[in-house]
């Protein structure tokens, strides 16, 4: 362990003071297990919606993030403070959710078998909208792991292509590259996802309109 | 989300990042928070794991490999003259290379005795959870 410096010190205190997760941490480290229920709280949400995203099963998307908590729990002393804690949180996430879906993979259908969204006219409301909505989310997972996971995490921070790849821990140009690939198949995928989503959401603003 | 490009790629693009980016968020089932608190109260409250005793250790494995390194140099030291002795000799025939099929079978059977083995280990492992 190296000496810190005490203008470390200071900044780490002022971290603290400005930062509840810097501040809960340190607690947590002092040896106050009960400080860590505050991290809990404040992150399930974004856990287990990464889990979801990676394997679209409620039950296995809260197994996963447990884990996951339980993983930063065991390593938080590891946290360097030079990136911010839900960067190194979501990191560990996802290295954890990329292991365990190698060990146990999620019952996918081949990308070629996920089913298109039928286009007729009757084609009219949200119910339908959503329906060929969860298709291409359900052809996501069919996606090879490499691809995937850009398409999981850029998503997942609302198209934020830095924070995806620094999740990763990959560079940008490769997760954008990926990226740019995992798009390609789906629009391979779904040609005429445009045409119908248009008309979709045509439909369903008329639809509004007569009620 | 931008409906003003025309260009077909980047229409196609706005439908797929307009499917994958609004996605309903998941509400954790109530118990989540509890159920993490409690595994980590109960991580908290195990004793830690017991460190490799590396003092007790170090003595043992430096008379180890004082023994290999010691055997190792005697192997060589007496191994040197005899090499020196060697003269090619013509190989001799076996008389079992007289019965090549019957060998071929029991290389066979000794084959398929060493597949079975490592088969079976293996589903004793898998079935223990070490696979």
């Amino acid at each position: 362990m190296t000496a810190i410096t005490s203008a470390e010190r200071i900044s780490r205190a002022e971290n603290e003071r400005t930062d509840p997760d810097s501040a809960d941490v340190a607690s947590v480290l002092a040896g106050d297990a009960r400080a860590f229920e505050a991290i809990v709280r404040r992150w399930q949400g974004p856990i287990v919606n990464m889990a979801w995203r990676y394997c679209r099963d409620r039950s296995r998307a809260e197994d996963l993030a447990q884990e996951a908590f339980l993983r930063a729990w065991r390593n938080l002393g590891q946290w360097r403070r030079e990136s911010s804690f839900s960067t190194w949180l979501f990191a560990l996430a996802a290295n954890l959710f990329r292991s365990e879906l190698k060990r146990f993979p999620t019952v996918t259908v081949p990308l070629d078998a996920a089913p298109e969204p039928a286009r007729s006219a009757a084609q009219h409301n949200a119910m339908e909208m959503d329906q060929s909505s969860e298709s291409v989310r359900r052809a996501v997972l069919a996606l090879p792991l490499r691809y995937r996971e850009p398409i999981i995490l850029y998503y997942f921070h609302e198209m934020d292509l830095g924070r995806a790849a620094q999740t990763m821990g990959l560079p940008e140009g490769t997760v954008k590259a990926r990226l740019s690939r995992a798009r390609a198949l789906l629009k391979r995928r779904f040609p005429h996802l445009e045409a119908e989503h248009a008309n979709l959401e045509f439909s369903t603003l008329n639809t509004g309109k007569e009620a | 989300m931008n409906r003003t490009k025309t260009n077909p790629a980047e229409a196609e693009q706005t439908a797929l990042d307009h499917i994958l980016a609004t996605e309903d968020p998941l509400v954790p089932s109530s118990g989540f928070l509890a159920s993490v608190m409690e595994r980590v109260h109960e991580e908290a409250a195990a004793p830690p794991p017991i460190p490799f005793p590396w003092k007790r250790a170090i003595p043992g494995l430096v008379f180890v490999s004082g023994v290999f390194s010691w055997s190792a140099f005697e192997v060589v030291r007496r191994g040197l003259p005899a090499v020196s002795t060697v003269t090619l000799a013509v190989p001799h025939i076996n008389a079992a290379a007289e019965r090549p099929l019957e060998e071929a079978g029991w290389v066979a059977f000794a084959l398929g005795a060493s597949l079975l083995s490592w088969l079976l280990s293996r589903r004793l492992a898998g079935r223990s959870g070490l696979l």
